[in-house]
């Protein structure tokens, strides 16, 4: 059989088994062995198998564990509790306060963690009922919780950047940084925006002439609470900006850190430990299966000339580099409504990237775009993942509708802020090119 | 189900189970050893030659020894666009297929991964760094967890065949990323 036959048969049975639900990690890596063994170079499978080992002992991967940790401890710690409280102390008497204040936690939250559904579940366990009680729209509400809790995606430190910049095989520390400037373009333009619909919309946001006032001792005590997430943020992120460690021993710092969160509140416990161990265990085990099976079909894919072919047609169109850019976005925004955000990293980025190396585009760039369309599929509706975390959160009266309305204004300034990028990728470029390398 | 198969799911499910609990705390040795690396190197001046490197090491099998109870949980993510749409009759039956291509993933690889991790232990194979340690104890763990994974796609294609409905026994394990 030809190359292109057995390519073609390759996604057709690709998608066949997606739709049974077949996991991810062996529709990717049970097919492409199965057409290596059957119809191709069989010494393939023994790369593969070194791929693997190569894959066992990657420093840069084993940052992906020690994040989520991370994450998992400071999610069981009671800090996030604590910075809410604070920033309702705050925020409470601004027109349409508690929205801006659940933005600037998601930020703070992005930066110590980065792990979407522990954001969005958190604000919307805390924040979701007290805006709701003070008479906040169920639309603006959910809309902001759904959209600030990815904002994990491009702050650092994040999952996903990590595993993009493994695959594309890109500085990861530059990578993180990238992201920070983005993040925060994002982060303003939410409260831009909620500024102004609760100044044009009164009826979307309470009156705040009622609310008591907090006493400024009270504020300033309050403050306490960023004491420690401050020093996690500034220990991890400034480790990496100035090259002092790298971002996987920043990790493991961060690990340290969260569990010194943890002990002054007294919850490090051998339970706390141990329940936070499984369900890392079990994300990065997820993942990095995934990885494995993607190694396979990235091995058959480049093997037969698919990369190859892809390249010389792209080439043959003579089209305008930005409208392959657009093409490939679309493309991640579609897949975004549909498939899990690694999977579509590890098996879009191998295709993608020879084609922005062709196009001579920036390859950290690339990656912030990557992100910014990954951030849309987090939100939009129907397989978005914010949508099933906050689904559990909501109160009986609210619908998801409601919530699919909420989030299509933020889901616009997302596009904003990726034609931002796009337009000027000095956003995301000009921290990384201050790092020493 | 007949009692051998039964016998023979329970006892793969549970060493997987076990396998999957002893794993996850390997976290609580990889930090602490990097600790102290990352002290050693920047505090003291003085890095230390396995620190960094053991760490490595134990992320292999941590990942790979994990992933086998993880089909037994449903914690290995897929697509269920049509699977919400489809009777259970149906998703029962893509499972049945789905199942032995998991199977013979593991299969075909292991093929190719025991020579891989025979050869390494033949050549008692170290790892060519300062530290130096054997390096096929690592190497076997590849093979190891693709058993593993092939005994517990049988496991569950066995229980699907028989109907046995019992849910997974994920005591611990709670969703939340």
């Amino acid at each position: 059989m030809s190359s292109t036959g057995i390519l073609i048969l390759m996604f057709a049975g690709l998608t066949v088994f997606l739709l049974t639900g077949l996991p991810v990690a062996f529709v990717l890596g049970g097919l492409s062995v199965l057409f290596t063994v059957l119809f191709w170079d069989q010494s393939a499978l023994i790369i593969l198998v070194l791929q693997i080992f190569d894959t066992m002992r990657s420093e840069a991967l084993l940052a992906i564990p020690l994040y989520i940790f991370m994450a998992v401890i400071l999610q069981k710690s009671g800090i996030i509790e604590d910075l809410y409280r604070a920033m309702e102390l705050w925020f409470g008497r601004i027109r349409g306060g508690l929205a801006i204040g659940t933005v600037v936690i998601c930020v703070v939250m992005a930066a110590m963690t980065g792990v979407v559904g522990a954001a969005v579940t958190a604000m919307g366990i805390l924040a979701l009922p007290e805006m709701m009680r003070r008479g906040y729209d169920a639309r603006l509400a959910t809309g902001t919780i759904c959209a600030s809790g990815t904002l994990g995606i491009l702050i650092p430190p994040s999952i996903l950047t990590i595993v993009y910049s493994v695959t594309a095989q890109v500085s990861i520390g530059k990578m993180l940084i990238a992201g920070i400037v983005p993040g925060i373009l994002l982060a303003s333009l939410y409260i831009a925006y909620i500024v102004i619909i609760s100044w044009l919309r009164p009826e979307l946001v309470p009156n705040v002439s009622d609310v008591p006032r907090a006493s400024m001792r009270d504020k300033l005590l309050s403050l306490r609470t960023l004491v420690l997430p401050t020093l996690i943020i500034v220990m991890v992120l400034g480790s990496i900006f100035f090259g002092i460690a790298t971002p996987t021993e920043a990790a493991a710092v961060g690990v340290f850190g969260a569990a010194l969160a943890a002990a002054t509140r007294r919850h490090l416990t051998w339970t706390t430990l141990s329940e936070s161990a499984m369900v890392t265990l079990k994300a990065t085990a997820m993942i990095l299966w995934i990885t494995i099976g993607a190694k396979a079909y990235v091995a058959i894919f480049t093997g037969l000339g698919g990369a190859d072919a892809l390249l010389g047609t792209i080439q043959s169109l003579e089209v305008s580099p930005y409208l392959v850019l657009a093409v490939m976005m679309l493309i991640l925004v579609f897949l975004g409504t549909v498939l899990d955000e690694i999977g579509i990293i590890l098996l879009t980025v191998p295709v993608f990237l020879p084609v922005v190396r062709f196009l001579g585009f920036d390859e950290i760039w690339f990656g912030v775009l990557y992100a910014l369309t990954i951030q849309m599929g987090y939100i939009s509706p129907p397989f978005g993942y914010t949508l099933f975390y906050i689904k559990s959160t909501l109160p009986k009266d609210v619908g998801m509708g409601l919530v699919y309305r909420g989030i299509l204004p933020f889901f616009l300034l997302q596009v904003v802020g990726l034609l931002i990028c796009v337009a000027f990728p000095q956003i995301a470029t000009f921290l990384p090119a201050l790092m020493s390398n | 189900m007949p009692r051998v198969v039964s016998a023979y799911v329970r006892g793969v499910t549970a060493v997987n189970h076990l396998l999957f609990k002893a794993c996850s705390l390997l976290v609580l040795v990889i930090v602490p050893v990097m600790l102290y690396a990352v002290v050693a190197r920047y505090g003291f001046n003085t890095p230390s030659d396995w620190g960094l490197e053991l760490a490595t090491l134990l992320f292999g099998p941590y990942f790979l020894l994990g992933g086998p109870y993880l089909l037994h949980i449903g914690g290995h993510v897929n697509l269920d666009l049509v699977r919400q749409a489809a009777s259970p009759r149906l998703n029962r039956t893509f499972d049945l297929i789905n199942y032995p291509v998991i199977a013979a993933f593991a299969a075909i690889l292991l093929y190719y991964a025991w020579p891989f991790a025979m050869q390494a232990y033949e050549l008692g194979e170290t790892s060519y760094t300062s530290w130096n340690p054997i390096i096929w104890p690592v190497k076997f763990v590849i093979p190891a967890a693709l058993v593993l994974l092939f005994l517990q796609a049988v496991a569950e294609w066995f229980r699907l065949l028989f109907n046995d409905l019992t849910p997974p026994a994920g005591e611990g394990v709670e969703e939340g990323l």
